[in-house]
This record gives structure tokens, sequence and C-alpha cells, in this order.
């Protein structure tokens, strides 16, 4: 008895049709991705994501809204000088007492809030791995000198926060 | 006889079918995740922006307030990534003595953002 093997693979045609069928799915793949990619790419990544970030950004504004007095932005406090990567903010805190506040942004990844009263150290926080880097400038506001703005770029240099935060007035 | 054979063409059309199917409603889960995830990003930016608008109006004297125009005054690179945008600022009389200064920001085809601030004739120059 003969065992006939019809063995046979695709023809020419169906292989071309099936080529075709798959370039054109890799195709819409590869749109959409691109698609993607290029949002990836117009953004700065966001950091108010990042809950400490927030974290920072909440607790600071608080900082500056109650700034008050004289001068709310010392030059110097103890061993701290006013620059862009540190702010120190002459503040009130929860028990109606002022406070001296100095947030420190020269550590990578690192945000630092001291509060001083009478010379000591009342609180320090710190916020870890804070992606990005922040900048403290003043903010000029016609006839209103007291304003602060806070710059964060993200890891690729792009301006992912800018924040103008004055003080509120007080009785 | 035994007969080997491959697939044939329909199965396999079938069988890319089913496949292309599934990688794309899978991809379009993805692209839609993306795309939500940018609108709060441009969300985000935007309103940075109008909080930092709104710090510089809240410090206009009351009867300038008519004055202000569409352009606005705070530094606008933080929206750059909407470009392009168009703002808006909108000044009403609420009630004797009382103004709201509506700002907006459109950027794209129906996105936007606003804030309205309500400022009160304090008959003060000084809020400090």
């Amino acid at each position: 008895m003969v065992t006939r093997r019809a063995e046979r693979g695709f023809s020419l045609i169906e292989a071309v049709i099936t080529l075709v069928v798959f370039g054109v799915v890799v195709s819409i793949l590869l749109a959409l991705t691109a698609e993607m990619r290029g949002y990836d790419k117009r953004y700065p990544i966001n950091l108010m994501k990042h809950p400490q970030v927030n974290a920072v950004l909440a607790r600071m504004r608080k900082d500056v809204l109650d700034a008050f007095g004289p001068d709310p932005y010392p030059a110097s406090y103890m061993m701290h000088s006013q620059s862009s990567s540190k702010l120190i903010v002459y503040s009130v805190q929860e028990t109606g007492f002022a406070q001296t506040v100095v947030w420190d942004f020269t550590t990578p990844g690192i945000v630092r809030r001291q509060a001083y009263s009478v010379g000591g150290v009342v609180t320090d926080w710190t916020a870890r791995g804070v992606p990005g880097s922040f900048e403290v400038t003043t903010f000029e506001i016609p006839n209103r000198p007291y304003a602060v703005r806070l710059k964060a770029t993200d890891q690729t240099g792009r301006l992912a926060i800018d924040q103008i935060l004055q003080p509120r007035a007080h009785n | 006889m035994h007969v080997q054979r491959g697939f044939s063409l329909i199965e396999l059309l079938m069988a890319l079918m089913i496949l292309t199917v599934i990688t794309t409603t899978s991809l379009a889960v993805f692209v839609e995740r993306s795309v939500r995830q940018q609108q709060a990003s441009e969300l985000i930016l935007a309103y940075q922006a109008l909080a930092n608008e709104t710090e510089i109006v809240r410090r206009v004297d009351y009867d300038s307030l008519d004055s202000l125009t569409d352009i606005l005054s705070s530094d606008m690179a933080i929206i750059q990534p909407l470009s392009p945008y168009s703002t808006e600022v909108d000044v009403a009389l609420v009630r004797p003595g009382v103004k709201s200064v509506k700002i907006t920001i459109r950027w794209r085809a129906h996105r936007e953002a606003s804030v309205t601030v309500l400022r009160t004739d304090t008959g003060g120059s000084n809020l400090w």
C-alpha cells in the first residue's frame, strides 16, 4: 500500500496577502505609538502628580500666604541666606506666634523645611525623592513687592511648575 | 491515505483578523489612557498660569480693572506646550462695588480652562 503525502506550503499569493495584512496592522501600531511618543515629548513630566511635590507646594503656599511684617523675606537668618535655592519667610504659625521658615532646595531630590521660633527649631520636615530641580525668585507685581515665584523643571529641563505666591493681608 | 496539509488562506486570515482585533483593542485602551493623561497635564499647566494671573489681577486697583486686556500679564512659559493657545479676560460689573474678572485660556479645538475672580471696591488702594 502506497501512502501519498500531499505536503505543500503556501503559494506566493497567499504569502503576499498575509504579509500585506500584517504590514497594515504593524503600520497602524507604529502610527499610534508615534503619536503617543509625540505627546510625551511635547509635555513636561507632571511633577504635580508626585505627592511629595504637592506637599512641598501646599506647605510653601501656606507659609508665603501667611508671611507678614515689614520684612517678610529676611536676607538671612541664623546660618541661612536668601538665595535662588533657599527661601526664608517670616510667617505666622497655627498658634498665632511668629516663626521664621527656611525652605532649602540646595540638595537635589531633597526639599527641607525648617521652622524657627525664638531662635530654636520648632519643626524640621524633609521631602525626599523629589523629582526635578527647584528655583525660588522674586516676582514683580506693580507696586506690590512681596510675591515670590517657585519654578521647577523636570529631569529633561522642561518647565513643569511655575507658581506665583504672595502674602495675604493680615490684621 | 494520510494527507498532511498546512492552513488554508481563509484560516490564516481569520487568525490574523482575531489577532488584529485583540491588538487594536488593547492599543486603543493605552492610547485613550495616554490622551487622558495628557489632558490632565494640560489642565494642570493651564491652571498654574491662571493661578499666577489671578495673583496679579487681585492686585490691580479696582478702578483699573476695566482696562485689563486679553493679553495676560504673567509669564506664559508654563503653557508653551499648549501652543497655539488664546487668552481672554472678561470684566463684568456684578453689582455696584463688585466686579468679576473671568480669565480664560483656550487651546486646540475645544479645550479651555478658566477662573473667575470677584473684586470688591473696598475704597482702599493697598491690600497689604
